[in-house]
């Protein structure tokens, strides 16, 4: 690490003859700097509800550049200091009588999520400053970006989606979140799982029509999932609209690097309730379970045939999408996922989860013992562990038995 | 246009004249050890010598003020001298300092613009003053030298230019590090994309 940068400065005072130069660190400089926030017509803040540790998140939104910090306790404790009367070496004191203890980084790190949102006053950054910092990057840190920046490429957005889902919420988007729709799904639901039962003796038949044209079901079927993921997304950001929030986006992107999937950034939700929250995850996958049952329903009315096969097949993987989307153990930040994170209040469940893993074994045998919320992470991972195992297990079954069956062919 | 007989035959014997004198005059030692000189041979700088104008000047005392108006080039030959520039109230920041053989307010040589800092003797210090008009008369009448001149000016132009991007670099990293300013904070920024 470079040293600390040094500037000199000249003074003189008035009426006398002579100077003096002072030798000024930029540490020394940063213990008397008093950072100070924006003012409150720049940012939003909400209070989340307490989790099962009974500690207290925020949600904290710029206005000005639409982004959106989750603040612990000791985050806000810091935000609030920082009110341009307080220096870093006063509020590193508070902070140490409040939580009993205090490491400068916590505030380095908090800062720099501040100025990264524009939440804190602050000097224009030049081009150098980007030059120096591009520069002055790891190797490894530089080929990570480029491969961020790479899979940034994959992705496709809608920058004012919120635009084109107002029109569509006002012009007829609004009935989907009448108490009434509701009842027809679940009347549609109820139909569709006695359809079910009825077809299901003919299960077989249906999957060997399927069977015998590969590439037409094959397309229907794919067809239909695209079809019907988009519209899930869209019913998320409708939702979001619903309570009058933001959708700060809409698109294409790989989810946590790995699948591929639509999306709708319905961020802005967090300044709503948690109630809110749940609707707006819960609206996507109802997508699929009306889509589902209208497929299996039309499957029980039509006649044996391919038709009839298709609208099944379509039925079957959309319930099962509609499942696999409220699930929350499986490492992915799904619907159900979310619902879960709300419920307990810690919306960065999955990531604490990860970052505590590494440290488990340390933590065990040195302590400090762990706390409750880091419990409820261990379970999190190890019932996410356990449900991929049983996938991959019921899956690599399936695969086992139809082995035979090929090579027999 | 080419000079007349009379002015032609004035020049040289000035010249002549000046000749006379500087193997008269003995030169500084000092001299030699000046980059802006470096190019000149000792008769040539004897010739310089009687256009130099010495000047001490005590410890904390001011040699110019920035604003002040510019019309000559300073060489130190003793002591040392701190050159700043106001920021805001009574504080100014230092920008440089210069040390025996070097030499400082060249831009007075060619720039009418008021002085762009102030400089102040941090020691003891005797100086020698080269004048803007005199230093037009030896872009006249010594092209040559002038010439010579000129190419170690432009040389420790660029290295000063050099050195004031690296100044800037570290008031501004002074600038990052006293604010804890950083563009690297919040890589994976908080938000909700429903799938």
């Amino acid at each position: 690490m470079a040293d600390p940068a040094k500037l000199e400065l000249l003074t003189r005072t008035p009426g006398e003859p002579g100077f003096k130069v002072h030798e000024v660190q930029s540490s020394q400089a940063y213990l008397l700097f008093k950072p100070a926030r924006l003012p409150e017509t720049e940012w939003e803040l909400t209070r989340q509800p307490r989790s099962l540790d009974g500690s207290r998140n925020y949600i904290l939104r710029s206005l000005r550049r639409d982004r959106y910090l989750l603040l612990g306790p000791k985050e806000y404790f810091l935000w609030q200091q920082f009110d341009g009367r307080h220096s870093l070496a006063e509020i590193g004191r508070a902070f140490h009588f409040e939580f009993g203890s205090f490491d400068y980084s916590i505030i380095r790190q908090f800062m720099a999520k501040l100025y990264s949102a524009g939440l804190l006053e602050e000097f224009e950054a030049s081009g150098l400053h980007r030059s120096l910092a591009d520069r002055q990057g790891r190797f490894w840190a530089r080929a990570l970006n480029t491969v961020l920046k790479a899979r940034d490429r994959v992705s496709i957005r809608l920058t004012d989606a919120d635009r084109y889902c107002s029109i569509i919420y006002n012009r007829g988007g609004f009935l989907l979140f009448h108490p009434l729709t509701f009842a027809a799904s679940v009347a549609l639901m109820v139909s569709a799982i006695i359809a079910v039962i009825h077809l299901a003796p003919q299960a077989k038949n249906i999957a060997m029509r399927l069977a015998a044209l590969p590439l037409l079901s094959s397309s229907v079927i794919v067809a239909t999932i695209v079809a019907v993921s988009m519209l899930h997304v869209l019913v998320h950001a409708l939702a979001c609209k619903a309570y009058r929030r933001k959708v700060r986006e809409m698109g294409f992107f790989l989810l946590q690097g790995i699948v591929p999937t639509f999306y709708a950034d319905v961020t802005d939700i967090f300044m709503s309730s948690r109630r809110a929250r749940v609707i707006v995850d819960l609206a996507g996958p109802m997508v699929e379970v009306v889509c589902g049952s209208v497929a299996f329903i039309g499957a029980y009315w039509s006649a044996p045939g391919i038709g009839q096969s298709l609208l099944f097949g379509a039925g079957i993987l959309l319930w099962e999408s509609a499942v696999l989307n409220i699930y929350p153990f499986n490492f992915l930040e799904m619907d159900g996922y979310n619902i879960l994170v709300d419920l307990l209040a810690m919306p960065a469940l999955r990531q604490q989860a990860l970052a505590l893993f590494p440290t488990l074994p340390r933590r065990l045998r040195h302590g400090p013992r762990l706390e409750r919320s880091e419990w409820i992470q261990l379970g999190y991972l190890g019932l996410c562990f356990f449900s991929v195992l049983a996938y991959l297990i019921a899956h690599l079954d399936a695969l086992g038995l139809r082995m035979p069956a090929w090579s027999r062919s | 246009m080419g000079l007349g007989r009379d002015q032609f035959a004035f020049r040289g014997c000035a010249s002549y004249i000046v000749g006379l004198i500087s193997l008269m005059v003995k030169v500084p030692e000092f001299l030699d050890t000046v980059v802006l000189f470096q190019d000149l041979d000792a008769q040539t700088l004897s010739t310089l010598m009687p256009l130099l104008i010495p000047k001490k000047i005590k410890a904390g005392e001011m040699i110019f003020r920035e604003l002040d108006d510019s019309d000559a080039l300073y060489v130190v030959e003793q002591g040392q001298v701190v050159v700043s520039k106001h920021v805001s109230g009574e504080m100014e920041i230092v920008l440089t300092r210069f040390y025996p053989g070097d030499f400082f307010g060249e831009m007075g040589l060619f720039d009418s613009a008021p002085r762009s800092a102030s400089a102040h003797a941090e020691l003891d210090t005797i100086l020698w003053r080269l004048d803007r008009e005199v230093f037009h008369q030896i872009l006249s009448n010594y092209p040559e030298i002038a010439a010579r001149i000129c190419y170690r000016l432009v040389t420790v132009f660029i290295q000063r230019l050099r050195a004031t991007n690296d100044q800037a670099r570290e008031a501004i990293r002074w600038g990052l590090e006293a604010t804890g300013y950083s563009l690297s904070g919040d890589p994976t920024p908080f938000g909700r994309k429903s799938t």
